[in-house]
């Protein structure tokens, strides 16, 4: 119905359906959004608001380097009868009990709540950087051969429908691959295989057994590396499709092989945006669950990687002589198992009784973890804007 | 179809195309060409959008190869006398001594100096005076030497439009090719830098040999010794220049250059 015009306003609104759809559907859209950022928001103050506090104090140093320094450890929580309560650790408990005398009534202990989150932090660098490594060698190779060196067609289509397809396989299963392809089957050199050996092919002065590399770093690594794949290639592919085709057909025009080209007027213009797409690579890598639980995650591990029950080395000659054994402790960091900040906040979040003690781990390490991406992510954005300032064509 | 008669005492054309089909996949683009390029002189390719003349330079260094499908049916391209698809050609060494400058001005985004040493520096030249002196060599015949050498490292993105075609004239002839072959190089620019680049072509000729194509036939006119008038994949009429202007033999020819094409 249209209401007859009272001013003689010729273009005045009609109040028609219209217009009422009109602003429904920009408040529902508007809405819509709102919820996302509010969620977003919600969650952040959340986890900053309870977990700031752990890592963060008000005395100098201004942060609780204890919470980052140390390995996880049970919080033994004593109580006297005055309702007093002490935190300490394992070392400690006694002596406070000693202490308290008769005047102690109870203790209490919390696993993993105590000491810091040190074990996590330096495995999930260790898997990034192992997964990180193999991701890019693999995932650039396989982008240039499909962006420079592959026929245009059914080959070509094929594989990138796998690997879009290898992008939507879900984590956990990528985690059994991993267990199956490198805990359990991937070679290694043996003097004497070990009975679970599916395949062992003899070379003379050692043997080469397909046993498994177990669970540890390099188990893990490998698994992530396969699940930040899809990534790197997509965003490295993209990078070198970015550099003008130009280039190519200069370069080539000059007498340059295809190598020369790829080596010399295209891959250095698309290393900044690979390198900045592969920042990402890390952020996706570091949060993984699933593919290190059966890979390279422990629950609980009261050693570093490099603590090892190994001779020590001789103190009186320079590191530089004893080198093999260097070496090898070195490459033994990589075959060992460690904990990660993924799955050690599941651990503790879920795998252990809650209480108010249980709380401050929990929040701590969710902190850090965020705290750690989101600024994996912001620099990779903000390296992209310089570079994309300064490579412009 | 040529013009001109072999005499008995000239050296063999650099460039001669011998009934040559080309084809992408399954469509033809070009039909018995033949073609001969003489030593030190100014060809130009002319004719419509389509008619197959960039195809036709690009012949000539075998840069068709990169485009899936795409080959020589029929005939064969010589240059200097060699069979430029037999089996015993490296490309590289034959883009080494047919070089191309493109339409659209590509500097790398590297230096200046690297830019006009890229070609020899691929084909293994380490010498720093070697590249010194074919970096000088290369900027003063493409008339750039007096305006850049104070600045040779400087990126060469930060050069004008006209000054950009000209770096990819001396990188395309720092490798001292036999050919030069361009591809409608100043289609891209302004009157001025254009003027320049054809003024280049005369002194470059001096050196080289240049294939120009173009879709301005003044330029045509005003830069060739020899042109080439290609209609829908063929070769309708190859003559001196002036000849072809103003004594067209063919009436297609004459239509297209009065503009009045039926």
């Amino acid at each position: 119905m249209t209401p007859a015009p009272t001013t003689d306003n010729p273009f005045a609104g009609d109040n028609s359906g219209i217009q009422k759809r009109e602003t429904a559907a920009r408040w529902a859209l508007r809405i819509g959004s709102h919820i996302v950022v509010f969620t977003t928001l919600a969650i952040m103050l959340h986890i900053f608001v309870k977990g700031a506090p752990v890592v963060f104090q008000s005395k100098w140093p201004f942060v609780n380097t204890q919470f980052l320094t140390k390995l996880p450890a049970t919080l033994h929580v004593i109580e006297d009868k005055q309702g007093h309560r002490i935190e300490t650790d394992v070392n400690g408990a006694d002596a406070v009990k000693k202490k308290l005398g008769d005047d102690f009534r109870s203790e209490k202990t919390v696993s993993y709540s105590g000491g810091g989150i040190l074990g996590p932090i330096v495995g999930t660098a260790l898997l990034v950087v192992v997964s990180v490594g193999v991701a890019l060698f693999l995932g650039v190779a396989c982008a240039i051969y499909l962006s420079e060196y592959a026929k245009h067609g059914k080959f070509l289509e094929t594989v990138r429908l796998a690997i879009l397809n290898l992008a939507g396989v879900p984590s956990v299963v990528f985690g059994l691959f991993g267990l199956g392809a490198f805990v359990l089957t991937a070679p290694v050199f043996v003097d004497v295989p070990a009975d679970r050996s599916v395949l062992a092919i003899p070379l003379g002065f050692t043997t080469l057994s397909f046993e498994g590399w177990d669970t540890c770093v390099l188990s893990g690594g490998f698994t992530l590396a396969f699940v930040i794949l899809p990534v790197i290639i997509t965003a490295s592919e993209q990078c070198l499709q970015a550099v003008p085709q130009g280039f190519r057909e200069t370069s080539m025009a000059l007498g340059a092989t295809r190598w020369q080209t790829i080596r010399y007027s295209v891959l250095p213009f698309a290393t900044p945006g690979i390198l900045t797409s592969s920042i990402l690579g890390i952020a996706r890598a570091a949060g993984e669950t699933a593919p290190i639980m059966f890979t390279a995650a422990l629950a609980f591990k009261d050693k570093l990687p490099w603590q090892k029950d190994m001779p020590p080395l001789p103190t009186d000659a320079s590191i530089f002589a004893h080198w093999e054994q260097s070496v090898e402790r070195f490459l033994g960091i990589f075959t060992e198992s460690v904990q990660a900040l993924p799955y050690h906040i599941y651990t503790i979040a879920a795998k252990i009784p809650q209480n108010e003690y249980s709380e401050r781990a929990q929040y701590g390490s969710v902190f850090v973890f965020l705290v750690l991406v989101a600024s994996l992510a912001t620099s990779s954005i903000l390296l992209r804007k310089r570079l994309r300032a300064k490579y412009r064509w | 179809m040529s013009a001109d008669s072999p005499a008995i005492a000239t050296p063999p054309p650099v460039v001669q195309v011998r009934d040559m089909d080309f084809c992408y996949g399954a469509s033809q683009a070009l039909f018995d060409i033949n073609l001969k390029v003489e030593y030190h002189r100014v060809t130009a390719l002319i004719g419509p959008s389509g008619c197959g003349k960039s195809t036709l330079l690009r012949c000539v260094n075998r840069m068709n190869d990169r485009v899936t499908g795409a080959r020589v049916t029929k005939g064969e391209v010589l240059v200097k006398g060699k069979n430029i698809h037999h089996a015993d050609v490296d490309l590289t060494q034959l883009r080494k001594q047919v070089g191309m400058v493109f339409q659209k001005s590509n500097p790398f985004p590297k230096s200046i100096y690297e830019n006009v040493a890229y070609g020899l520096r691929i084909h293994g030249e380490k010498s720093k005076s070697v590249l010194d002196e074919a970096v000088e060599r290369s900027l003063t015949h493409a008339a750039l030497w007096e305006e850049l050498k104070d600045r040779l490292h400087a990126n060469a993105l930060a050069l004008s439009g006209g000054q950009q075609q000209r770096l990819c004239i001396a990188r395309a002839i720092a490798t001292l090719p036999d050919v030069l072959l361009m591809d409608e190089p100043c289609s891209a620019l302004d009157p001025i830098s254009t003027l320049k680049i054809e003024e280049l072509m005369h002194q470059l000729a001096k050196e080289f040999t240049v294939v120009i194509v173009t879709h301005n036939m003044q330029q045509a006119v005003r830069v060739s010794d020899y042109t080439a008038f290609l209609h829908l994949g063929k070769l309708v009429e190859f003559a001196p220049t002036e000849e072809l202007f103003t004594n067209p033999r063919e009436k297609l020819t004459e239509a297209y250059l009065r503009g009045t094409f039926s």
